[in-house]
């Protein structure tokens, strides 16, 4: 749901690299109001926010970051395709200073599109710090564009960067200069565009010389279109484009990019100086400890620790102080005479309760911590760390953490998952993620497995739990036809995280949690009141007696306190002991039929939240499939284990 | 020479890259292509995958080991090697 632009407003977009920044110059803008969408038929989120500057309403976009614009990539070509919709009127590539020489090439690109463009020379204090001395102007000169330093993290320099982007706006039409290749590819250059067809020249209403460095570079979107318009233009730009390739003995799709990557550096050099930088600083020294072998050991497990820590210690602490004032509205409305009114306000009393109970004690600790993870640059160095070994079941070193948060609640292992670039590994996390122990799940383990079966068990099902996850993530990744490709990420500087920057992060992803799981948790929970007010509880116990008593050889009335668990997993526990009559489980239940429980509620359906989550993030298919597996896994196992066990 | 057989610190300029498409195209697209001068800052432990910096930007990039497999370099006269 796109929304459509006023006809008053200017649309100007944000293009940039991952992590230059780029998020936090339009938060910085937004502040708090942003809207996040997809686009149009896709699964590529957005943010968009409309904003006053000036006396000039701006509808403000912040694009997908990408590496570059020859793409094949969905989020490079969602952005791509944006980018030449004819929407926009105004572009603001934000560039990390520091990484100068890396992002030229995609400014090059963006340049060669001529839209009213503003290049934002972001991280400005981080080049200095590296001893980096920019030409700003001598850049401009270059470019054909405006150049305007910032640093966004502190709110230098955006207020001059949008005005320049206005006044780009206001001058559109008068085409900047554009930086000139060699010989070669400017005389194919000059050579294709005498011969441009009208044809091409209305079906695509683009600059021309962009049209074409798309065809020399073999782009197969452009060959697409261009072979509707013009079949023989395409066939005379291929020729051109042999022959490049052939005066270079280079594969053709790369006879242009060489030619570019010389362009770029030799504009690099012109523009930047280095001075000799301090070296090994404090920062240094610290990613030197991260990823060293032993220090990254410390690092992952310290911060599997920490989760740990926050989840249980401070989470479970909060969890305490958020149900007390909750307990006295609870008896007051439990005291009301019974009646669908009543059953209806409780319903909706406890969905709020258990929306409250995840996002405070819970959802807030692990998101900031996560976006710590994030803003720091710890996140891919962990994944560094634990590729090798996550390669092996199929997972790629990016899934670590999402699978780490999960130990707290899956709700932000799924909301994590955002940060993975590849949709396979994105679903297969998601996949994987419910069958990560979460905090509430337990809760359940220890009262149970803890109090009945001791301590050693306890670990044991632990470990057990992460050798399930391993195996469906491995027969997962099997059974997908195409092998995926090897990691190849990037890995920004260290940065200290900045509490206003994490804090929106957290917001944003909050606010994503309330609109969307938070009702569907409500709904559930008036459905489910209305359920037992109607005095289905024996309905239920009997509907689901076939997997209770005959497979998992349990008490019929455990349905009900499984039935519950789907809606907040430590409901098994809290209503166990009223559905069994007693609180002392071991003296009703055998051993053998404790551990199966146990096993049960740790791997069966994720809960309504998580749920709602994938659907959110992957779609409803994510969140069905997700079930069935889960469902399918649970029965299995934990039917197994009761036929292993003697659970009379 | 590829880049897993250079030692940790030693420095190298990248001369081709060699194997998937799709892989060199984002290998390219993260700074990394034919004279680059590079050198590998630590190798992840369980065939991990190696980090790169690119000497003159000071980015740097991890690559799966089989990927930086396929990374064709020549080495620095600078370095002696």
């Amino acid at each position: 749901m796109t929304p459509r632009t006023e006809p008053d407003e200017i649309v100007i977009a944000l293009a940039g690299q991952p992590n230059c920044g780029k998020s936090t110059l339009f938060n910085a803008v937004a502040g708090f109001k942003v809207d996040v969408g997809n686009f149009a038929g896709t699964s590529v989120a957005f943010a968009e926010t409309r904003v006053t500057f000036q006396g000039r309403r701006i509808r403000l976009v912040d694009l997908p970051g990408t590496y570059s614009i020859s793409s094949h990539d969905l989020a490079e070509k969602v952005a791509r395709d944006f980018l030449l919709s004819g929407e926009v009127d105004a572009l603001i590539n934000v560039v990390d200073a520091s990484m100068l020489s890396r992002s030229l090439e995609f400014t090059l690109q963006l340049v060669e599109m001529r839209l009213p463009m503003v290049m934002c020379l972001n991280m400005m204090d981080e080049a200095q710090r590296k001893g980096m001395e920019i030409d700003t102007s001598r850049l401009e000169e270059l470019l054909g564009v405006p150049v305007r330093t910032a640093v966004a993290v502190v709110g230098t320099g955006i207020d001059e960067v949008f005005r320049q982007a206005i006044r780009a706006c206001d001058r559109a039409g008068s085409a900047p200069i554009e930086p000139c290749y060699d010989r070669d590819i400017e005389d194919a250059l000059a050579r294709l565009l005498a011969e441009y067809p009208d044809s091409v020249r209305s079906a695509l209403p683009l600059s021309e010389r962009f049209v074409i460095l798309r065809l020399l570079e073999k782009d197969e979107d452009f060959e697409r279109k261009v072979q509707v318009a013009s079949p023989e233009f395409l066939a005379r730009a291929g020729e051109e484009r042999r022959r490049l390739a052939e005066r270079d003995g280079r594969a053709e799709p790369l006879a242009l990019g060489s030619h570019r990557h010389s362009l770029v550096l030799d504009l690099y050099e012109k523009v930047v100086r280095h001075r000799r930088g301090n070296v090994l600083g404090t920062r240094e020294k610290v990613d030197r400890f991260i990823i060293h072998p032993i220090g990254g050991a410390i690092t992952v497990v310290g911060s599997l620790l920490l989760t740990f820590f926050l989840a249980f210690f401070l989470g479970n602490a909060i969890a305490g102080v958020v149900d007390v004032p909750f307990g006295a509205l609870r008896a007051s409305i439990q005291a009301l005479p019974s009646g669908v009114g009543p059953a209806i306000l409780l319903g909706l009393f406890e969905g709020v309760v258990a929306g409250a109970g995840i996002v405070l004690p819970y959802l807030v600790p692990l998101l900031v911590l996560l976006a710590i993870f994030e803003d720091t640059g710890l996140l891919p160095r962990i994944a560094f760390m634990v590729d090798g070994i996550l390669h092996r079941v199929g997972l790629h070193g990016s899934s670590v953490v999402p699978l780490i948060l999960g130990y707290g609640c899956n709700v932000p292992s799924i909301m994590a998952t955002r940060t993975l670039e590849n949709p396979r590994d994105r679903f297969v996390t998601m996949m994987v993620a419910p069958f990560v122990t979460c905090s509430a799940r337990s809760v359940v383990i220890i009262a149970l497995a803890g109090k009945y079966l001791g301590v050693l068990v306890t670990v044991g099902l632990y470990l057990f739990g992460g050798l399930v996850s391993m195996a469906v993530s491995y027969s997962l990744t099997r059974s997908k036809r195409r092998k995926s490709l090897g990691v190849i990420m990037e890995v920004p500087p260290l940065r200290r995280p900045y509490p206003k920057i994490v804090a929106r992060k957290v917001w944003l992803r909050l606010r994503e949690f309330v609109m969307m799981a938070w009702p569907v948790l409500i709904l559930s929970s008036i459905a489910l009141s209305l359920l037992s007010y109607a005095g289905t509880d024996a309905t239920i116990n009997r509907l689901l007696s076939p997997l209770t008593a005959s497979w998992l050889h349990l008490p019929v009335a455990v349905g009900i306190p499984l039935f519950l668990g789907l809606f907040r997993k430590e409901l098994t526990l809290v209503m166990l002991g009223a559905a069994l009559g007693t609180d002392a489980i071991g003296t009703v239940l055998s051993s053998g039929q404790i551990f199966v429980l146990v096993i049960f509620t740790m791997l069966y359906v994720p809960c309504v939240a998580t749920l709602a989550a994938q659907w959110r993030e992957g779609g409803w298919r994510t969140a069905v499939a997700s079930f069935a597996l889960n469902l399918g896994v649970s029965v299995g196992v934990a039917g197994g284990v009761a036929r292993l066990l003697p659970t009379a | 020479m590829t880049l897993l057989e250079l030692s940790e610190g030693e420095i190298a300029a990248i001369h081709a890259l060699h194997g998937d498409r799709e892989a060199r195209r984002r290998i390219e697209s993260l700074g990394l292509f034919a004279g680059r001068r590079v050198c590998v800052i630590a190798r992840a432990p369980f065939s991990g995958p190696v980090m790169v910096e690119d000497v003159v930007s000071g980015a740097r990039v991890m690559i799966a080991r089989d990927l930086a497999g396929q990374i064709e370099v020549t080495g620095d006269p600078a370095n002696g090697a």
